[in-house]
């Protein structure tokens, strides 16, 4: 597989993957909570607001073609990822970023549920985004 | 003058008896039954510490009727308020992870919530507050309060019905049948409410909880819900109604 297009698509054990990003948020029903997908792509929106924050990248799909990935934190709000060190200014338009996380299940659309928000998304050095840490 | 300062001193002394023997007024507590709540608080976490566990009404909980079932099946995500912006109903609210504020009056108690900016009013009973009228119905209900045996004890009903009312993430709706009773007091230096919720239609039985928050110097930043942020993940729902709108909604 390309490095350059790094789509890695990597079923594993439910058991080891299934997480709720808070105990009672259910996004089973939308994401494909045993798999995981990661991505490497350029970031179009960053929205830092409140309930959800979200991110968007554009990187390719399975077959190499470009599409706008909605990537979530699930359940967390804003007053939570300043826990772990976001701000409206952690990512830049047109950066290069890789995250990981479940893809979502419906068909047509792109999205990407980032575990339990406690995946980081790394920058083109592979340094994280954040630091990191508990969300509480 | 030394006839007023004596008046005044026994008035002081007639005054502070009252209180020692608990003679405060009607529907007053006397001051040894009113815990200091008032302050800045974390968010609830169950007895060890735990986020949640203790909590939450599953999806499939053995305490909803066959009627929550019934509205679970047919409320779809789609339709859930909280795309909307619509607050987190209580108690859900208790059950979410945010900080909140307990401000104690003479006459009423606030409780500012983190999330959603929320604010309610406890009206303490003594005070002379209206009752609502049969036909007022409030989306956080209408809460009377007062203080016994050091704790605050809170009963609030006539809420309107709400399709999100028992659990906004389960679609677990509750009714104007709806009745919480939250006792807040203090356990070692934190704050322990223990709450029970009744809904005749929704719930066989009481739904109890109870959970502990400790003191913190700040409350989480400013709120202020909005639409893109509530509605992104409408896009990955698959609506089970064909005449539904766009999952962006109506533009208002």
């Amino acid at each position: 597989m390309n490095t350059s297009k790094k789509l890695i698509l990597v079923l594993v054990a439910a058991a080891a993957l299934v997480s709720q990003v808070f105990a009672h948020h259910s996004t089973s029903g939308i994401y494909h909570e045993d798999q995981e997908l990661e991505l490497t792509g350029t970031v179009q929106e960053w929205a830092f607001i409140n309930p959800h924050p979200y991110l968007t990248i554009t990187a390719p799909d399975a077959t190499g073609v470009m599409r706008d990935w909605d990537i979530s934190y699930g359940g967390a709000a804003v007053v939570h990822l300043q826990r772990q060190g976001y701000t409206k200014e952690t990512l830049a338009l047109g950066e290069a970023i890789t995250v990981k996380g479940h893809p979502a299940r419906k068909e047509g659309v792109y999205g990407l549920l980032m575990e339990g928000g406690g995946n980081i998304p790394t920058r083109a050095d592979g340094t994280p985004v954040v630091k990191g840490g508990s969300m509480f | 003058m030394k006839y007023r300062i004596t008046v005044f001193s026994t008035a002081v002394r007639i005054l502070g008896s009252a209180v020692l023997l608990g003679l405060a007024g009607p529907g007053q507590a006397a001051s040894s039954d009113i815990p200091d709540l008032d302050g800045l608080w974390s968010r609830p976490t169950c007895q060890g510490g735990g986020f949640g566990g203790c909590t939450v009404l599953r999806e499939d909980d053995a305490r909803l009727t066959e009627r929550a079932r019934a509205y679970q099946a047919v409320i779809d995500e789609m339709a859930q308020p909280k795309y909307d912006c619509a607050p987190m109903p209580i108690p859900h609210m208790w059950t979410d992870p945010y900080s909140f504020k307990i401000e104690q009056l003479e006459d009423r108690v606030l409780i500012y919530y983190g999330k959603d900016d929320v604010v309610r009013t406890i009206w303490l009973e003594g005070h002379g507050h209206p009752d609502p009228a049969i036909n007022e119905f409030f989306y956080f209900g209408h809460a009377d309060g007062h203080y016994e045996d050091g704790a605050l004890v809170v009963v609030t009903d006539k809420f309107t019905f709400d399709p999100q009312g028992l659990n906004a993430d389960f679609r677990i709706p509750s009714s104007t049948q709806k009745q919480l009773t939250e006792r807040f007091s203090i356990d070692n230096g934190n704050l322990k409410l223990e709450v029970s919720t009744v809904d005749a239609f929704f719930l066989k039985e009481p739904w109890e909880f109870t959970v502990y928050s400790s003191p913190v110097q700040e409350l989480d930043a400013n709120w202020t819900c909005e639409l893109d942020g509530a509605r992104r993940s409408l896009r990955f729902e698959t609506s089970k109604y064909p005449d539904d709108p766009d999952p962006a909604r109506i533009n208002y």
